[in-house]
């Protein structure tokens, strides 16, 4: 088992490293950032001076190194764009954006799991009709749709929730039901036709002919396997969490990395972009570390070589 | 003897599709003895098991007749209850693989005898060395995939002994095994029904596997039975052409008889297009007008020997 995790740490840091070069080279190579940064009709005296104050007349692999090292020490550089330290103004928004991921997460496995385990266990019944049919209508709405449609229901027409910010609690109500009934809908799906397809297996019928009670059956013989896929991807929506913060915050003005990486990107702020992206790498490393660590605890096919 | 089990004009169906899987299935069994369900696949032997266990799968269900064990009267019986034990054909896909041996062991022990802890581990040990698996302490840790399919069918057997039942119903038990497994499954089912004087029901395609183990025999075709006798009886005088036929079928390895096995022709009709009459005519080389009329009645031709045809073999 520690021979396992070991394994996989060394994957994932050779992971990130690869990352790191890959988006440092093509931001180097995607634009201009002095021209991005200053305005159109800045003088080629300013755009030099720009790009010697950020050390961006130097050659690329020559950039690259003096980033590898700086990153190594903790530091990120400045954001082009206010001076202030990347690792703060990244730093301030990792809390916002796991405030309504995590959240998200929690609630769409809260409402997702068991709605998929009681379609699969009435399977053809009304219920499993009405689960089915609210996982596919919410699973076919674009995310930032359903988010602009609460925000005309809630904020607008209801006014009981307010459509942007995040200063009180009440704020994070809608970004994070959007997100959570995308995601509910996916878990319900899979969850439903990963049991079906346990349900169905040999050993079900086995431990039928041997008179365990049903729930049992599900609990302790049909749920433990079904866990095992389930868990890959719940992987996937906690990466598809992340990833589409980039989507749903901004809907929101919600401040987190989500938003603040389409304004970085929007401002050529590239020592934030990349940041973030290194940031991203890293959480998307660590999910599939633990999915992995996961597979291994609940499969003992695997634990046991 | 006293009768364990009665069955009587079992119909099975399928009411989505309108199929009859099984027709008006007739048998009894013994206690301590062992009956042996013989047919090409298709022809209902393993829903038979089921509907039996009372364990018919979603969508199938038992529309007439009665099941009835002895003592007491037409089963009630919930599947919470067994005196019934099953093993199916596919050992390994049959155990769950996320659970120890010890744990699928224990978890029975528990259930049928209330047994816990290291009583519950003493005898699973016992159990395991008891169908031929050594080391009994540190397999009770192992999980299925780490097991052979022999070996998985024997923590099969271990487990239905946990449940000490009257009927041990064994659906294809050995098919999936290679021949030397195979014999020691056979061996080990043929000793433990001798220990513990329960009945058993064999499935099988195999008539070498129904003869070395069943007392009796019954033929089944298309959902029926159309012919049932001692073993003996049957592999001596079998009476319906398709039972003859499956005889016929039968690889030979005496030196004085090396006929080629004659194969039957055609296959098993599809259950939603069954011919009328004897479902096996089509495929019979002696049938004739009224077998495409009318099933034929079950007809005595010996001791406890039945046999639905119009034109039996001659012995």
């Amino acid at each position: 088992m520690t021979a396992f995790i070991l394994v996989r740490l060394v994957r994932a840091i050779a992971v990130l490293v690869f990352t790191v070069t890959l988006v440092f080279i093509v931001l180097r190579l995607s634009g201009d950032p002095a021209q991005q940064m200053l305005s159109d009709n800045a003088g080629p005296e300013a755009l030099a001076a720009f790009n010697a104050k950020w050390g961006l007349d130097r050659s690329i692999p020559e950039q690259y190194l003096y980033y590898v090292a700086n990153v190594l020490r903790g530091d990120f550089g400045v954001s082009f764009a206010d001076g202030r330290e990347v690792f703060t103004v990244v730093g301030e928004r990792i809390p916002k954006t796991l405030i309504v991921t995590v959240s998200a997460f929690i609630v769409s496995m809260l409402i997702g799991i068991p709605a998929g385990i009681l379609a699969a266990m009435r399977r053809e019944s009304a219920l499993d009709k009405g689960v089915m049919a609210g996982a596919v209508l919410g699973y076919s709405v674009p995310n930032f749709l359903l988010g602009l449609t609460f925000i005309f229901v809630f904020a607008v027409w209801l006014r009981v929730l307010p459509s942007s910010g995040s200063s009180t609690w009440n704020h994070a109500i809608l970004p994070v039901a959007t997100f959570a009934l995308f995601n509910a809908a996916a878990l319900a799906r899979f969850m439903r036709s990963t049991l079906i397809d346990v349900l169905g297996q040999p050993y079900i019928a086995a431990a039928r002919a041997d008179g365990i009670p049903r729930w049992e059956i599900i609990f302790r013989h049909a749920l433990p396997n079904a866990a095992i896929p389930m868990v890959t991807t719940l992987g996937f929506v906690a990466g598809g969490l992340l990833g589409g913060s980039a989507l749903i915050e901004p809907v929101f003005a919600w401040p987190g990395l989500g938003s603040g990486f389409v304004n970085a990107t929007n401002t050529g702020d590239l020592p934030v972009v990349q940041a973030m992206i290194v940031l991203f790498t890293v959480f998307m490393v660590a999910i599939n570390l633990i999915v992995d660590v996961l597979y291994a605890v609940l499969n003992p096919k695997i634990r046991k070589h | 003897m006293s009768k364990l089990l009665t069955v009587r004009d079992l119909v099975v169906e399928v009411p989505a599709r309108n199929i009859k899987i099984l027709d008006g299935i007739n048998f009894s069994l013994e206690a301590g003895q062992t009956l042996g369900l013989v047919g090409e696949s298709g022809c209902g032997k393993s829903v038979t098991c089921y509907a039996v266990a009372n364990m018919l799968p979603r969508g199938i269900v038992r529309s007439g007749g009665s099941v009835t064990f002895e003592p007491g009267g037409p089963s009630t019986r919930k599947p919470a209850v067994p005196k019934i034990a099953m093993i199916f054909q596919d050992p390994t896909s049959s155990l769950n693989p996320v659970h120890t041996i010890g744990y699928y062991l224990e978890s029975a022990l528990y259930r049928h005898q209330g047994l816990k802890g290291s009583d519950a581990r003493m005898e699973a040990m016992r159990l395991l060395e008891r169908v031929g698996i050594d080391r009994a302490r540190s397999r009770l840790r192992a999980y299925p995939h780490q097991f052979s399919g022999g070996m998985n069918q024997r923590v099969m057997i271990a487990h239905a002994l946990a449940a000490k039942p009257q009927l041990l119903i064994a659906d294809e038990p050995t098919t999936a095994l290679d021949v030397t497994m195979q014999a020691q499954i056979l061996h080990l089912l043929e000793e433990l029904k001798a220990e513990t004087g329960m009945s058993l029901m064999i499935v099988s395609h195999d008539l070498g596997v129904i003869a070395r183990l069943a007392d009796r025999a019954a033929v089944m075709y298309c959902g029926k039975i159309v012919e049932t006798a001692s073993v003996a009886e049957l592999l001596e005088r079998p009476s319906h052409p398709y039972a003859r036929a499956l005889i016929d079928c039968m690889l030979s390895i005496d030196p004085d008889d090396l006929a080629p096995p004659v194969p039957i022709p055609g296959s098993v009709p599809l259950l939603d297009s069954l011919p009328e009459g004897c479902h096996f005519h089509p495929r019979c080389l002696r049938a004739s007008g009224e077998c495409s009329a009318r099933f034929p009645a079950p007809a005595n031709i010996g001791f406890a020997h039945e046999v639905s045809c119009y034109h039996p073999v001659a012995a």
